[in-house]
């Protein structure tokens, strides 16, 4: 490989050396790219349900289990609550946030 | 139950999720459903991470911004996803695009290094010290030659060997000229080939 021309040997470098390694998004990051995601949805219209949400099979976190049976209406079960949520807060500034609730997306993002 | 699931680009050791599985994630992203949001932040962030930060290394102060920008690019362009091939690809080729835009701009406002004084035909003889290198070996030399080269040389030469682009389509993209380009790179490959066989000070 030595004594390849320049443009062979950067070929040959390259197809040899995958610069790709192994290290898996921060916990943060998938946060706060989920957090903007659905913040940009939010702003976009209402959010789907949280009954709809769990009629996909979805897991909700034990918040908006107590939001889902409260006796309200649709309109705030389609609500942004994640926006209030300490564990939002927790998990965009936290590599390993103290959060451990099931159902909860920052939580999950931990696991991932 | 949908879970959340990580999933690395290019690896081979897990098949793709079928087409319509990516479908109906797609149809829930767009009806707003946050759980399916969650779950197609936690499928890609992984791959899409390491791929944008092998591309950007040792600017990786950038990277978050970038993986950020791709998946809002993602989700503002899911209505256009068809099923045709796996999700994934289809984000991956986001990633690419916005990986170019990367280069483009900055090889737009980098000062293309002139030449200097170093004897490049010094590189036709040299030490065959790779010859016993394994693959890591060569992968940690590589990504430390390429760290060690001013950003001009290193956008280059991973967007014409690593993105494969042609010298043509980058000199469109920049707006330069292809002999320019054919210059920037053929600079960019004599510094990285001498700082491979003599050491990243050269």
């Amino acid at each position: 490989m030595a004594n390849l021309p320049e443009e062979q040997f950067m070929e040959t470098i390259a197809a040899q050396a995958e610069l790709r390694d192994a290290q898996p998004a921060p916990t943060n990051l998938k946060a706060k790219i989920y957090s903007a995601l659905v913040l940009r949805q939010a702003e976009s219209g209402v959010l789907a349900s949280l009954t709809e949400s769990r009629a996909r099979g979805q897991e909700i976190c034990i918040f908006e289990q107590l939001v889902q049976t409260a006796p309200v209406g649709e309109a705030v079960k389609c609500l942004n609550f994640c926006r209030v949520c300490h564990a939002r807060v927790l998990a965009e500034h936290f590599e390993n946030p103290p959060i451990y609730w099931s159902g909860c997306p920052y939580v999950q993002f931990k696991k991932s | 139950m949908h879970q959340l699931r990580q999933q690395a680009f290019g690896g081979s050791e897990e098949p793709n999720p079928s087409t319509s599985d990516d479908l109906s994630l797609v149809a829930a992203v767009l009806s707003k459903d946050r759980k399916a949001t969650a779950e197609f932040v936690a499928r890609f962030a992984d791959g899409l991470y390491a791929y944008v930060r092998s591309r950007l290394t040792p600017r990786c102060d950038e990277v978050d911004d970038l993986v950020q920008e791709i998946f809002l690019a993602a989700w503002a362009n899911l209505s256009r996803y068809q099923g045709s091939g796996p999700l994934q690809a289809w984000v991956m080729g986001i990633a690419r695009h916005k990986i170019e835009d990367y280069y483009r701009a900055r090889l737009r406002v980098l000062d293309p290094i002139e030449d200097n004084d170093h004897d490049h035909s010094a590189s036709a003889v040299v030490p065959e010290l790779h010859r016993a290198l394994e693959r890591d070996e060569l992968r940690t030399k590589t990504k430390s030659v390429l760290a060690s080269l001013p950003e001009s040389y290193r956008l280059a030469l991973i967007w014409r060997y690593w993105e494969q682009a042609s010298a043509r389509e980058m000199a469109i993209k920049t707006g330069k000229t292809e002999k320019a380009i054919e210059r920037l790179l053929a600079r960019a490959r004599a510094e990285f080939r001498e700082r491979w066989n003599y050491g990243q000070s050269a």
